[in-house]
């Protein structure tokens, strides 16, 4: 294995760390024997000895994911029987089951998460999206194309499927996210989204208005502007989750990247993805902790490249092993650094019905809190 | 049998994991947390909702919508829960029964395999069949105009009008003594070394300069033409694109993924020129086209020909020529072909004549 620091990868791509990562951030301590081919974990600030009972009041806390593949695969199997059989109705369902198992087979501190959806209001979210952006449009789109309607009409009939197809992205993000983490719980206290509809569109209007207008060098500030309102309304019971990145530290690695994608052959996005994720969970605090990442562009190389063979030599069977080994990489490259007080975290649920979750299964990406 | 089980206690108001007894009793659990009083959960007012799979801990929740929570780690609980309750049931996961639940996941997965194979196979054939006939054609000139953007790209169209006359000649020829048919045909010469033709859903054809050249007479080429009009009129094209939007909704049940197999549907006008028809339609095709060929008084000899020379040099030769070799059994078909030509009673009328097809084949 390539010798990789956990800041990882080429050095372009290490600049850009920004100056207001903690010092205690840092690795100063080598890896744990069990990992092998693992980069360091950060350890907690103070030199605490890791050990099997971290300290209350500051910790390095991993979470860890047990799941198996062949048990995913026992599942999967069987999800996919009765999809066929009912025709598909089973298809909400399926997805529920499968959600529930890979959020109880992931720990954080001796407690498993716990999904509490159901295929009910999947299938009910779903309707409600055909009916409020499929049946439209369909119409809308009759109107424009097929019918024979004075211009005016069909002018105003493309643009509002314009409009309507516009507004489906920030709705289906933030009703998929409000769904998905009120559904989720660790400790029995439940998690949130407490964002608006409303801002997440505005902060979409000016990203694609300026990325446009500057020929696509916007996108990174737009995509912090997105990730900062994804992540700071989201909370855990009554405690915050807060995001302090800024676009300007992402955008020199999108500059570089660009500069780089002729002589790599585009290789050089991989880094860029792995910087993104560590510059955004590093960048992400909850309560009196912060997040530390050590995701970097060889392992993620080395993941995707072997995803990619296990799903092309199984026809894609190999599925469920691929989607246990995404979540594993992503767990063990992921800790919680700091102080933290659970007996401070009350239960705070919120109400969220499921309609951008229906909306969203379209593009769901899996089990992803960031 | 053991009742007292050590376990966790999450009240669902704070985040605070207090250590607990959990007694199994004939009606219920009793539960003592660490600093908080004892409280009696009746089996019917609580459910399980972690604890199936190997490894996972035991979890059991009451109330509702945010329950009180009992964790669980060692998986004896479950069967002594059964033990000292039996009435239960399959109200709670029974470890006992993981062998019957295996054997239930292989034959599932045997199910599967049979199922997918047998719709794969005869379901979505059948359901092409069922459909091709009945979509209209202005779908289908949509399909073909948008797949021919991509299989016939305008800057590699040959645009030789003199070319372009003879085959829209050969085409007028072809379909002047056909029956009547709701569709306009488009000939499409383009530049490429692979010889071979296709039919797109809706009228077009596309036909590589390769082919055009291995052609000796326009004749020739009708009996290609013939062929390929014959799979748009018949609606093999569209059939064949019914088939591969169904095999991918296959694909999306069996991987519980929608993005991957839309991303596959939207690739139908690639896979139009990868397209395998089945020997039935093959067949058809030739038998029909042949007709077509004699109903105009084409020379069959032409057709004849052509597929003999290409089966030849198909054959050991590992040129890049592909149009028979996408198409079963060359041998036998052409013997059909001859059986159909010697019993036909007409004379042919020569097509083009005073053309040096030689030339016009090489004008791109």
């Amino acid at each position: 294995m390539v010798g990789e620091g956990a800041e990882g990868g080429p050095s372009f791509f290490r600049k850009p760390t920004p100056p207001s990562t903690p010092s205690h951030l840092r690795p100063s301590l080598p890896p744990p024997p069990p990992p092998p081919a693992q980069p360091p974990l950060p350890t907690a600030a103070g030199g605490s000895t890791p050990g099997p009972e971290p300290s209350r009041a500051s910790a390095v806390r991993r979470p860890v994911f047990h799941g198996r593949g062949g048990t995913l695969f026992g599942i999967h199997v069987v999800n996919v029987l009765l999809t066929i059989v009912t025709v598909g109705i089973y298809y909400f369902w399926a997805k529920t089951r499968v959600r529930a198992y890979l959020a109880s087979q992931s720990e954080f501190e001796g407690d498993r998460f716990a999904y509490h959806g159901t295929a009910g209001e999947l299938l009910l979210g779903t309707i409600k999206a055909v009916l409020v952006f499929g049946v439209p449009i369909l119409i809308l789109q009759a109107v424009r194309d097929v019918l024979d309607v004075p211009p005016a009409v069909r002018g105003l009939a493309a643009l509002l499927v314009a409009v309507l197809a516009y507004a489906f992205f920030p709705i289906a993000m933030v009703g998929a996210r409000r769904y998905r983490l009120s559904r989720t719980s660790w400790r029995g206290i439940r998690f949130s989204f407490r964002g608006r509809v409303a801002e997440l569109l505005k902060i979409f209007l000016v990203g694609s208005l300026l990325t446009a207008v500057t020929f696509g060098l916007y996108y990174p500030f737009f995509l912090v502007s997105r990730q900062a309102f994804l992540v700071s309304y989201s909370y855990f019971g009554n405690e915050r989750f807060d995001f302090t990145g800024r676009g300007r530290d992402l955008f020199s690695a999108f500059v570089v990247a660009i500069l780089l994608t002729l002589p790599t052959l585009g290789l050089c996005w991989i880094w860029y993805v792995a910087f993104k994720r560590r510059y955004f969970w590093r960048h992400t605090s909850f309560s009196t902790a912060r997040f530390a990442c050590t995701v970097n562009g060889f392992a993620l190389l080395k993941l995707w490249l072997v995803n990619a063979l296990l799903l092309i030599a199984t026809i894609g069977l190999a599925w469920p092993w691929v989607r246990v080994r995404n979540i594993d990489f992503a767990f063990r490259n992921l800790a919680l650094v700091g102080p933290l007080d659970f007996e401070r975290i009350r239960q705070e649920a919120q109400q969220a019905g499921s309609i951008g979750e229906g909306l969203s299964g379209f593009f769901d990406s899996g089990f992803d809190l960031a | 049998m053991r009742t007292d089980w050590p376990g966790f206690h999450l009240d669902g108001q704070t985040a605070t994991r207090r250590p607990a007894t959990v007694r199994l009793m004939r009606e219920g659990l009793e539960i003592s947390p660490v600093g908080a009083a004892t409280r009696l959960w009746p089996y019917r007012e609580v459910r399980q909702t972690q604890g199936f799979y190997e490894g996972e801990e035991v979890r059991i929740e009451r109330g509702a919508p945010l329950p009180e929570t009992l964790v669980v780690a060692e998986r004896g609980f479950l069967e002594s829960l059964h033990e000292v309750a039996p009435q239960l049931g399959l109200r709670f996961h029974d470890p006992r029964r993981r062998a019957a639940r295996l054997r239930l996941t292989i034959g599932a997965a045997v199910a599967v395999l049979a199922i997918t194979a047998g719709i794969y196979l005869w379901g979505i054939p059948a359901l092409a069949a069922l459909l091709a006939p009945r979509v209209p054609v202005a779908w289908e000139e949509s399909v073909g105009r948008s797949a021919v953007g991509y299989l016939a790209p305008p800057e590699r169209r040959c645009g030789d009008p003199e070319l372009a006359a003879a085959t829209d000649a050969i085409v007028r020829r072809l379909a002047g003594a056909a029956p009547p048919s709701p569709y306009t045909f488009r000939v499409y010469v383009v530049s490429h070394p692979v010889v071979n033709a296709y039919a797109l859903p809706g009228g077009r054809m596309v036909i590589f300069t390769a082919l055009l050249r291995e052609t000796r007479t326009p004749e020739e080429l009708a009996g290609v033409m013939a062929h390929e009009l014959q799979h748009i009129v018949r609606r093999h094209a569209t059939r064949a694109v019914i088939q591969d939007a169904s095999t991918g909704l296959l694909l999306m049940a069996l991987t519980g993924d929608v993005t991957g197999p839309l991303a596959y549907g939207l690739q139908t006008a690639r896979t139009l020129g990868e397209l395998r028809y089945s020997r039935r339609a093959e067949d058809e095709a030739d038998v029909e086209g042949m007709k077509m060929l004699l109903a105009a008084r084409v020379d069959p000899a032409g057709m004849i020909a052509f597929f003999d020379r290409i089966r030849q040099e198909e054959g050991p030769t590992p040129r890049p020529l592909t149009y028979l070799s996408t198409h079963p059994e060359p041998a036998e078909r052409i013997a059909r072909l001859r059986a159909m030509a010697q019993a036909w009673k007409g004379t042919p009328e020569p097509l083009l004549p005073g053309a040096d097809w030689p030339a016009l084949t090489r004008r791109c």
